[in-house]
């Protein structure tokens, strides 16, 4: 027998059901102990295993799922009927009123979750074997069930200790104040008071349970083999009480800092950035949390908007008080004869109609990537990108039935070029340089790719930002023309939309700074030999690019850059192995191009970054989540003086070692002194996840 | 590392065999032992049997000088929905007495040139994003890490998904038209073996 391969077998003398009796009066210490280890499995089941390997080893949870009862009243841990002498005493009332709160709890967060994006196993497993958890049973009933536990352990006449007693009764508290909290009918007004009681409420959790007395008999892996399924037993998934409490608290600050969606400006823009400071909390959201945020991000009161979102966000991109946007247009009516031409203004509406109806989906796919995991998040938005290149096609033919009404209207000179392409191509240019960001975040390149794929970002930002300084350019151009026609508050409008271009512009610039700063560095020290650099018997450079490329090969525009073009700027002197004479001369001289590139790169980047801090949170769209905002922009801030330490101590070094660097250089022989440590992910090392800065040591 | 005096030092002594389905009586059962010590999932002997049968001679076997099995590659090539035709490297394991030795490599670098014979475009695995050993020894050969995949194992554990591209133009293929849901005809390699490229060979500190 293999214990692995052949679980649930039974070994000699072994039964095949449990003896533990759900009956037998229990201590008030074994009730704590039991309702811990239930919270424990609870969370364990939150971050992704299975009910059965989970809180469905508990027998008396299984009691009352099973045989199913057709009742809350017929939900015990027996059946039937029993002689008064042989009935449950007060602690497994109470126990029992416990169970069928937090049974009531799996039911909303499976349907929570079910009601949104989200991947069976990898994020949740929803599977519950056929057993029903009081679906169709209301919440006011497991209320009343809780109140009615507390109410007997308030009573006098229960002898036990007073700080056993608190510490049930705070148990009960919890369960009553988390049902409440994950209730499905929750208005939206109210949400942000179910939370915060809870998080009051956890301490005294927390610094009771060494008050507990666990029983273990009362868990069993033996119930799995009842429980529908096609897989064989598995173990019992273990998690200890301190990081249970931990996820616990950390679902319910998630979920708590989720209800503040609601009060944000009703901008798409705000809730775009709200979603992905959301995705990037440490430690990552718990599926139920990122459901909780996703459901009110889908919510009809949010998504009906009086003003389509995906119009705001076209508005305030590229048509600042527009006619092509003049709510006027859609008041027009056709023309009673079918063959009469249908007036500008209602062939404008009609346009932008046809066009915001196209982007709902692609628009929809963004905000679904954005509330997944973020492994999830990178791979779903190379996907979201392809929706978006079609778009941008799509884009263009509607752009040019604008241009051409407008013509005809005597208004080309108040729209710019080709707006809606334009719009789709800033946001797909953003994306890209998500994904490769999400790549460093994530540890998928090794170091010697970071150059090269530190050069395709800024290639990319760098094209995002003469796009935006086109739209710049046209803001510019607008403002003037209302301040001409007094249009003055119109023009002041303008004007302040044109503060969240120049964020923009400026993020892109210093995106694009830094990314050449690194590239040109990481370079260097792969000519230096300074950076591991596999073998690779089985592969070529060419299809390795390739491969890096692959998201984005099939994009018109950006198109990728020739394998002959990228090579040329990721080895600039040539073979790292065996490079031009004239790197050893620039890399020598502390004055060359090389570094001082380099330096006005690094320079360059901290300047934007500040520009963008300047600017502000709400220029930037970033009002709501002001404070992470801050934060990660002073991160890479942080990352840009990182680099500049790193590439002045590479250079100080490469101009001490005399002749070393030579024979470094030439014949890959250790004489520079210089050691290069990289901070991988979630190791805190880094200022900003999605910008590794090497640090230079003593090699 | 003390265990490896019990072995023998000299590693030509070792021999290397290509998996022969007429031999599974003898080969299989300690296949079977020597990877379920090793992966953390279970597989049932169905599993080894959808890669056995069809694949046999993409699995490369390593023997030691007293005729016992002490590692073995198992791998299959098939069209995949994306239109390429993919290997896929689906267990790999290296008794603990003989690791650090290169032997898996050696067996990872048959299974490579076999399916580069056989006109693979690419080669794909999983690996536990925690395996630093295993991931250096298929980066050493070219393999690049191409997606995370977050809780991609049974136990919990996140995987890279690595990838090798054998031929240009391995990322421009698109599925023809038969060739649609190609992969799904078949048990594929997530459904076949969860566990795959876990190879606990390398999880040994060096």
């Amino acid at each position: 027998m293999d214990p692995k391969m052949d679980s649930g077998f039974l070994l000699p003398n072994e039964t095949l059901e449990d003896s533990y009796n759900v009956l037998a009066p229990i201590l008030p210490e074994e009730v704590i102990g039991i309702m811990d280890q239930l919270l424990c499995y609870e969370m364990a089941w939150h971050t992704g295993y299975p009910l059965s390997q989970t809180l469905f080893t508990s027998v008396y949870i299984d009691k009352l799922l099973w045989p199913e009862p057709k009742t809350v009243e017929e939900a015990q841990f027996y059946r039937g009927d029993l002689p008064a002498g042989r009935r449950p005493g007060v602690l497994l009332e109470v126990l029992r009123a416990y169970c069928l709160a937090l049974v009531k709890c799996c039911d909303f967060v499976i349907a929570k979750i079910t009601g949104r994006d989200y991947f069976e196993e990898e994020d949740f497993c929803t599977h519950t074997y056929n057993r029903v958890l009081f679906v169709q049973v209301p919440l006011d009933v497991f209320l009343r069930e809780l109140d009615a536990a507390v109410e007997r352990m308030e009573d006098t006449d229960l002898e036990m200790s007073s700080s056993l007693r608190k510490a049930i009764i705070s148990r009960l508290d919890f369960r009553r104040d988390f049902l409440r909290a994950l209730d499905l009918d929750c208005p939206l007004e109210h949400l942000s008071n179910y939370w915060p009681p809870i998080l009051s409420n956890l301490t005294s959790i927390f610094t009771t349970q060494q008050l507990g007395k666990t029983v273990p008999g009362s868990f069993s892996t033996k119930i799995q083999r009842r429980l529908a399924s096609t897989v064989p037993p598995r173990p019992i998934v273990e998690l200890e009480f301190k990081d249970a409490f931990e996820k616990l608290k950390q679902l319910c600050i998630d979920c708590e800092e989720a209800t503040r969606f609601t009060s944000l400006e009703p901008d798409p823009l705000e809730y775009q950035s709200f979603l992905l400071v959301f995705a990037s909390r440490a430690p990552t959201p718990l599926p139920y949390s990122r459901s909780y945020l996703a459901t009110l991000l889908f919510h009809p009161q949010i998504l009906n908007a009086t003003s389509s979102l995906p119009l705001t966000d076209v508005r305030t991109l590229v048509l600042p008080c527009s006619t092509i946007l003049s709510p006027a247009n859609w008041s027009f009516s056709p023309p009673r004869n079918p063959l009469l031409p249908k007036p500008p203004r209602l062939q404008l509406a009609l346009l932008v109609d046809e066009f915001i109806e196209r982007t709902g989906q692609p628009y929809l796919d963004f905000w679904t990537a954005l509330g997944q995991n973020t492994c999830r998040l990178r791979r779903m938005l190379t996907h979201v990108i392809g929706g978006w290149d079609q778009l941008q096609t799509d884009a263009s033919i509607v752009d040019a039935d604008l241009m051409r009404v407008v013509t005809e209207m005597g208004m080309r000179d108040e729209v710019m070029d080709s707006p809606l392409t334009v719009w789709v191509y800033q946001k797909k240019l953003w994306m890209i340089e998500k994904c490769v960001l999400l790549g460093f975040e994530q540890d998928i390149y090794l170091p010697d790719e970071y150059g090269g794929m530190y050069h395709f970002l800024s290639l990319i930002s760098g094209r995002r930002k003469v796009v935006l300084e086109a739209i710049s350019a046209h803001f510019v151009t607008r403002a003037r023309q209302l301040q001409h026609a007094d249009q003055l508050p119109e023009a002041a409008d303008v004007e302040d939309g044109a503060q969240h271009i120049a964020s923009l512009i400026s993020e892109a610039d210093g995106v694009s700074s830094l990314g050449a700063a690194l590239a040109s560095f990481y370079t260097v020290l792969l000519y230096l030999k300074v950076l591991p650099r596999p073998a690779r018997p089985f592969s070529s450079q060419e299809l390795r690019f390739e491969l890096r490329m692959k998201p984005f090969l099939a994009l018109q525009p950006p198109e990728v850059p020739p394998f002959k073009d990228w090579l040329d700027k990721v080895q600039p002197y040539g073979p790292y192995e065996l490079p031009s004479p004239s790197f050893l001369a620039d890399v020598q001289n502390a004055d060359s191009q090389l570094w001082s590139n380099m330096d006005a790169n690094i320079k360059r980047a901290k300047e934007a970054f500040s520009a963008v801090m300047k600017i502000g949170a709400t220029n930037a769209k970033c009002g709501g989540v002001k404070e992470a905002w801050a934060r990660d922009v002073k991160g890479v801030l942080a990352s840009c003086v990182a680099l500049g330490i790193a590439v002045a101590g590479v250079r100080s070094r490469v101009a001490r070692s005399g002749g070393g660097i030579k024979m470094e250089v030439e014949m890959g022989v250790q004489g520079l002194g210089i050691g290069i440590e990289i901070p991988l992910m979630g190791t805190a090392k880094r200022y900003a996840e999605g910008w590794v800065v090497a640090k230079v040591v003593k090699g | 590392m003390s265990e490896s005096n019990h072995a023998p030092l000299n590693a030509d002594a070792l021999q290397y065999v290509q998996y022969d389905g007429d031999k599974e009586e003898s080969y299989l059962p300690a296949i079977r032992q020597l990877i379920s010590k090793d992966l953390s999932e279970p597989y049932s002997i169905y599993v080894y049997r959808y890669f056995l049968y069809q694949w046999g001679d993409l699995c490369y076997m390593a023997y030691d000088s007293s005729s016992t099995l002490i590692g073995v590659v198992v791998c299959k090539l098939e069209p995949h929905r994306s239109g390429t035709f993919r290997g896929y490297i689906a267990m790999l394991a290296v008794q603990e007495a003989h690791r650090g030795k290169g032997i898996a490599t050696k067996l990872v670098c048959m299974a490579i040139d076999a399916m580069k014979a056989r006109d693979a475009d690419e080669i794909v695995l999983e690996t536990e994003v925690t395996n630093t050993a295993s991931l250096k020894l298929y980066e050493r050969l070219g393999f690049m890490r191409s997606k995370r995949l977050h809780r991609y194992y049974l136990n919990g554990n996140t995987a890279f998904r690595l990838v090798l591209y054998l031929k240009p133009g391995t990322a421009s293929k698109s599925p023809s038209g038969d060739m649609m849901g190609g992969g799904y005809g078949n048990m594929g390699p997530e459904t076949a073996a969860r566990g795959d490229g876990v190879m606990t060979d390398a999880r040994s500190s060096p």
